[in-house]
């Protein structure tokens, strides 16, 4: 894995202990938003937390977290599920940072800084291969000392509803091979009345949430060995998700 | 191989994933694979992977992100069949 310069180091520790020490102030009011104004739920949280917290805290290297995407809101129900709120501030390395798409927030002055404390990385989704591999560098970087990092492993929303195997994002792969020992957390996600994508899930939505720790191998070799890892990720998603409506 | 046959080679790779058609009358080496072809940025790992196949070579991930056009294709497929 190669290195970042010292400049995009030394921004990243910035951008990580500002959202840190500020967390205080940013977690209570998202959790506000999603369990108050939206009153969103998920299912067995308590259970789930003691479980995601216990695996964390057992688990050694670095940890990606791949997860299947309905809505542009994701990445908060899930650092949200997994973590609760208190909790991050006190395990900040454990709230995840995100890979927004750059255009999403990019016109307003505050939603870029907001998204700057929030631990995220913006990415041009379809941009030049050399600006969207700084970007797979620099979660390289963050998850090879001790962050955890959320990417959606189909790239982007699935417009079926429905984990899309054809649709493996190839950074996925590529941050995996990159990082040495780095284990897949494949997290499935779904609303009760999530039927297909959307913006935002339905209002008092009740949210199933499940992950399983993965490590996927593959004997190929470079570009393939990237897509062969992101394909198996895709794979497992597509598991949890034909257990989740076998089991409704 | 003549860097004329890998060019001609990588065009026909490339065709089915090109959504701009009339792009293809005046390909060159400077041709941009997803400005000017309009192909999808996740097909283009697709297509360096068919270049593999094609050309019986292995790339790497920092060597792919340097494709840009035709040419840049046609570069990296030269290098790795010296």
């Amino acid at each position: 894995m190669s290195e970042l310069p010292f400049r995009t180091r030394a921004a990243l520790a910035l951008q990580r202990e500002v959202g840190r020490f500020s967390s205080i102030v940013w977690i209570p009011p998202i959790v506000f938003t999603l369990r108050v104004l939206m009153k969103y739920r998920v299912k067995n949280a308590a259970e789930l937390r003691k479980r995601y917290r216990a695996l964390m805290k057992e688990t050694d290297g670095p940890v990606l977290i791949c997860a299947n995407h309905l809505t542009m809101v994701d990445s908060a129900i899930l650092a949200w599920a997994l973590g609760g709120s208190w909790w991050y501030v006190f395990h900040y390395r454990r709230m995840p940072w995100n890979l927004p798409e750059y255009k999403n927030f990019a016109s307003i002055w505050f939603s870029r800084f907001a998204s700057w404390v929030t631990k995220c990385i913006p990415v041009v989704r379809g941009g030049p291969r050399q600006q969207v591999s700084g970007v797979i560098k620099r979660v390289q970087h963050v998850i090879s000392r001790g962050d955890t990092a959320l990417i959606f492993a189909e790239g982007g929303r699935s417009r079926t509803g429905r984990v899309e195997v054809d649709s493996a994002a190839h950074g996925t792969g590529r941050i995996m091979a990159a990082v040495e020992d780095c284990k897949a957390l494949c997290v499935y996600l779904r609303g009760d009345r999530q039927v297909t994508w959307s913006t935002v899930p339905a209002l008092g939505d009740s949210f199933h949430v499940d992950f399983e720790l993965f490590q996927p191998e593959s004997l190929h070799r470079g570009l393939r060995r990237s897509q062969d890892l992101a394909q198996q990720i895709v794979a497992k998603l597509a598991r949890m998700e034909e257990e989740y409506f076998a089991s409704r | 191989m003549t860097r004329e046959e890998i060019f001609a080679k990588v065009v026909e790779i490339i065709r089915p994933f090109v959504k701009n058609q009339e792009a293809l009358d005046s390909i060159g080496d400077s041709t941009n694979i997803l400005k000017d072809l309009k192909v999808n940025s996740a097909r283009l790992v697709d297509i360096i992977l068919d270049f593999e196949d094609a050309f019986d070579i292995e790339v790497e991930d920092e060597d792919a992100d340097a494709v840009n056009t035709v040419g840049d294709a046609v570069k990296l497929i030269e290098a790795r069949i010296s």
